[in-house]
């Protein structure tokens, strides 16, 4: 027992010692990340980072989870330890709020910000400062199956009403039409039922633009809406859609469980990329559809910001220049599966343009138009909006499975609205 | 329990303070790490720190007064206590079944105990996940197996009842092996002799069973449904995997509903303020254990 | 007894049924499990019987590439040196709580149990302040502490209940003869629980080794264990099945052995806790 005793307290020692703070030195930066392509593909280019400025960047590329409760740590605890943080564009406004972020304004330089595309940099702009440089935004694109449309003599449906009528003809005993995602959460179902909200004229707000922050969720066009994407998961999408999440909605579609998904880039582009689904080559790519109020693809923009508590912001804002630089970003692209860039000269890079073009021909024109028609605002950017989509999501996902009717859903979001606001 | 010897009257002063040494270091240990971050949930469930709305550090019984007429607090509670309730009791039973039955396996068969202790072994994300497939009929190997002789299994996540059953099952799952653990050590401290002794009484292996086994089985089967019923006060991996609190709102359960509060409401002193009133219902909880234990073990 | 009736074969052969069915309820995931983890990525969710030749060791050489075999070690060292610490401390402990003459006893017990039960989401912001402060985050050490906080209370609380069991006069005889407490302990009372001790061990490493919320708040790259990496798989839009598969097959092959050798000693330590 003594020797083990004693072994056990020089091991301690031992095990102390080199991974003690790691506060980040002068030539030293800590990065903090949540996996996506491209953050996957920038974690492998840290040294190329460290060759060019001589500062060494540990980049850290966790679970969207794990993610979220360390920041919401680091950053109460303003213990300094994370020097460039991921910086999701629908939570800025809170991190602003909660004092958790300090402004880039001063630290980047004019030549970076004018080749990033100027929708998605906006984003970022609150209150005439600038609080993180993006490098992804993800659109809402469809994808459909040639071969199911053509066999039910169908078009590519244009706006959801059409949508319901193409659903009706595919779906069998054996085929569903459509996997939408359905689960709570403002990076869930409210990632893609805005884009039937929109579609329908319906809104979160009386007046976002104009600063009237009343609560509208419970408006005629929105109850239209939820009863289309009810009616679109409930009658036409497979078994046990009422709980999808993007990976049951990804599956489903690889599986050809689905003629149509409605969804992010990401997974759009993995379904039409024959390495990587079945269905690949019968697979096309449209706009999300639209209605009576036009058409609104989801929008997901993500960046990287300074972190308040950051000790060194300048050796933080030359990590962000080099991470969103041309070169960086172009390498990034042709590594992975990552066609979703903000940097404008990316776009004209024969090399990615030959790439992209080489998994589907359409692709990379439909996510321009999409980017072309998508708002800034299309989830609004204010500081509650986490809490408010979480709410909101709730409700709508209560629909779905009948757990309320969609007009008290819709009451149901509109009395927790106010209740987050203060209302 | 036996009286203590007592030797010369400073010996005894020296033993009992030599115990006490003994329980020094323990008690440091527990105290630094355990205590102080107790002591802080309390202080911040009667503070206002909310992240977004900026905070006053104004101290009071505002949070608890809030929980009175939160609707949501309410059916967390429920739900927290339907999860408890079927997961513990399919895990006890469960547990008992396959306790009994291993104990009539004998020879090289008994290595297949192995197979019901692996679950217990999972990371319970990976429970989660694993789960979260099986029951979602389009990726589920069950569904596809039934579909082969043309019967179709209902979808469980896609209402309240389906989903509280599906999270209870993938809960009894990881955890029945643990109450198969605890009674399958309590049926080796039976003596063979009594049942036997009841048999060539006469008795029936059933009146045997109720009147001889399971009135001795009676305090591992309250200690296991008292340690799994505490545990699952927490539940949280299994809920955050399979169904994000959903269909609705109809599995956030108390535990989920914290966090919710602190990590997406942003209101970190509302939080504290449920885990505080989790950490009480774990506090009585618990004290019948220790109870019981006492009761038990002297 | 040897018993043939038909009743007994009908009685028999229900039973034989039912252990069945529950061998069939703790195996089929793990069935699942495995065949996940040799899956091609393109016939993942198909049915094994559609497509039974789509298989591949990719998923298992991917993982390696990954730092979830260095998570894997994370975990190996934090567990083993919490339950390590928490037995030096423990134990001790555990046999004074047995033996002393003491008024506090039931509030010790009380107070032990309670500490493996509170609800971590309340005290998540203070932990981890205090962590910062005492410069523990992402160190090995911050984390064989946190894990002392779950791991300590069990050790102690169950060797508390092994002691009992060593006769009073065992320790008394011993300290008559002029052995001191240490020597009593050590000599005498220790190779007595034995079987407690070792069990105690394993349901500390196996607590240890399941954390994923401690790991979570305290570790960063450095230090995150092999549960908090499985989260990894999960990205912003894809779950990666396969080596989820694979990864709690890594998490699960090591404690295999552990719990093959200790399943006797715990039963053995926990029929006599629980005898009543």
């Amino acid at each position: 027992m003594k020797h083990l005793f004693t072994a056990a307290l020089v091991s301690s020692f031992a095990l102390a010692a080199p991974v003690a703070p790691t506060a980040a030195q002068a030539e030293e930066i800590n990065v903090l990340m949540f996996g996506m392509p491209y953050t996957v593909g920038l974690a492998k280019l840290a040294d190329d980072f460290e060759a060019e400025t001589g500062i060494k960047a540990n980049i850290d590329v966790v679970g969207q989870d794990v993610f979220e409760s360390r920041i919401t740590l680091s950053f109460t605890g303003g213990t300094g330890d994370i020097d460039v943080v991921h910086t999701p564009v629908i939570q800025v406004q809170r991190w602003i709020q909660a004092g958790w972020l300090q402004p880039m304004t001063d630290l980047v330089s004019e030549e970076t910000t004018s080749d990033i595309l100027a929708g998605p940099l906006g984003a970022y702009d609150v209150n005439g400062d600038q609080w993180a440089l993006p490098f992804f935004a993800g659109v809402g694109l469809m994808s459909y199956r040639e071969d199911l449309l053509e066999a039910a003599g169908a078009e590519v449906p244009q706006t959801w009403a059409e949508m319901l009528d193409v659903a009706a003809k595919i779906t069998t005993d054996d085929q569903a039409a459509i996997a939408l995602r359905a689960v709570p959460g403002q990076g869930f179902n409210m990632f893609i039922f805005p884009m039937v909200m929109r579609a329908y004229g319906g809104t979160f707000f009386a007046d976002y633009e104009g600063g009237d922050l009343t609560p509208a969720i419970n408006s005629p066009e929105n109850l239209e809406a939820l009863n289309v994407y009810v009616k679109l998961i409930n009658d036409y999408g497979p078994a046990g859609a009422g709980n999808f999440n993007f990976a049951e909605v990804k599956a489903a579609a690889e599986n050809g469980q689905v003629a149509f998904t409605v969804e992010g880039t990401g997974i759009i582009s993995q379904l039409v990329d024959p390495a990587k689904s079945q269905f690949a080559d019968v697979t096309g790519i449209a706009l999300p559809p639209g209605g009576p109020a036009g058409r609104s693809p989801a929008i997901g923009v993500h960046g990287m910001g300074i972190p308040a508590s950051a000790p060194n912001p300048e050796a933080s804002a030359r990590f962000i220049e080099w991470a969103v630089s041309s070169e960086t970003v172009a390498k990034i692209a042709m590594s992975e599966s990552f066609p979703d860039f903000t940097t404008a000269s990316v776009a004209q890079n024969p090399e990615v343009i030959a790439k992209y073009a080489a998994i589907h021909p359409d692709f990379l024109t439909m996510r321009v138009a999409a980017l072309d028609l998508a708002i800034g605002h299309y989830r609004p950017l204010i500081p509650e909006w986490p809490a408010l989509g979480q709410a909101i999501g709730e409700s709508v996902n209560a629909a779905i499975n009948g757990l309320m009717t969609p007009e008290e859903a819709l009451e149901q979001a509109d009395a927790d609205m106010r209740d987050i606001l203060g209302l | 329990m036996t009286s203590h010897a007592t030797p010369r009257r400073g010996a005894t002063y020296e033993l009992q303070r030599g115990y006490r040494l003994m329980m020094v270091p323990a008690i440091l240990a527990v105290g630094i790490f355990a205590i102080v971050p107790l002591a802080g949930m309390f202080g911040l469930a009667f503070s206002d720190y909310h992240l977004i709305r900026g905070t006053n550090w104004d101290f009071g019984f505002q949070n608890f007064a809030k929980m009175l007429s939160d609707k949501r607090l309410m059916n967390s509670i429920y739900v927290m206590a339907a999860l408890s309730f079927f997961g513990v009791a399919l895990q006890v039973l469960i547990g008992s079944a396959v306790a009994v039955g291993l104990q009539k396996i004998t020879g090289k068969w008994r290595v297949g105990r192995i197979l019901f202790l692996l679950p217990y072994a999972v990371p319970h994300v990976a429970v989660a996940l694993i789960w979260l497939s099986l029951f979602t009929p389009t990726l589920s190997p069950i569904n596809a197996f039934f579909d082969l002789f043309g019967i179709t299994v209902p979808a469980f996540l896609t209402s309240q009842w389906g989903a509280i059953t599906a999270i209870v099952i993938a809960d009894t799952w990881t955890n029945f092996p643990f109450a198969m653990l605890i009674i399958m050590a309590a049926l080796q401290g039976i003596s063979p002799d009594l049942e036997e002794a009841a048999a060539i009484d006469g008795a029936t292996r059933v009146k045997t069973f109720i009147y001889i086994t399971l009135p001795l089985l009676a305090p591992a089967l309250l200690m296991v449904t008292l340690f799994r019923f505490i545990d699952s006060l927490k539940h949280f991996p299994m809920i955050f995997v399979m169904t994000k609190g959903g269909p609705g709102r109809s599995t956030q359960a108390t535990n989920f509903y914290a966090y919710v509060q602190t990590f997406q409401n942003s209101n970190v002193a509302y939080g504290a303020a449920i885990a505080v009133m989790l950490f009480l219902m774990a506090a009585l909880i618990s004290y019948y254990v220790a109870k019981l234990n006492q009761r038990v073990t002297t | 007894m040897i018993d043939n009736s038909p009743e007994f074969r009908v009685k028999r052969g229900i039973g034989l049924t039912l252990m069945l069915v529950l061998l069939a309820f703790a195996a089929v995931p793990t069935l699942w499990v495995l065949i996940l983890s040799f899956r091609a990525p393109m016939a993942i969710f198909q049915p094994i019987w559609e497509s039974p030749l789509a298989l591949t060791l990719d998923n298992f050489f991917k993982i390696t590439r990954s730092n979830f075999p260095s998570a894997l070690m994370n975990s190996f060292i934090t567990a083993g040196l919490s339950t390590a610490f928490a037995m030096i401390v423990g134990v001790p402990a555990g046999f004074a709580l047995a033996k002393a003459r003491l008024s506090g006893k039931f509030v010790a017990s009380w107070v032990l149990l309670l500490l493996r039960m509170a609800p971590p989401v309340g005290f998540v912001i203070p932990l981890f302040l205090l962590y910062v402060n005492a410069g523990l985050i992402d160190t090995y050490m911050g984390l064989v502490f946190a894990y002392m906080t779950l791991t300590l209370p069990l050790v102690t609380w169950s060797m508390w209940n092994s002691f009992a069991q060593v006769p009073d006069e065992l320790i008394e005889a011993a300290i008559m003869d002029d052995a001191n407490l240490m020597q009593a302990f050590l000599l005498i009372a220790l190779p007595a629980a034995r079987p407690g001790a070792v069990a105690a061990a394993i349901l500390a490493f196996l607590v240890a080794w399941n954390d994923f919320f401690y790991a979570l708040i305290i570790t960063r790259s450095g230090t995150a264990t092999a549960p908090v990496a499985v989260m990894n798989f999960i990205s912003y839009d894809s779950v990666d099945w396969a080596s989820i598969a694979v990864a709690s097959i890594a998490l699960t092959l090591p404690i295999l052995p552990l719990m093959a050798i200790a399943n006797r000693y715990i039963v053995q330590s926990l029929s006599g806790a629980v005898k009543g």
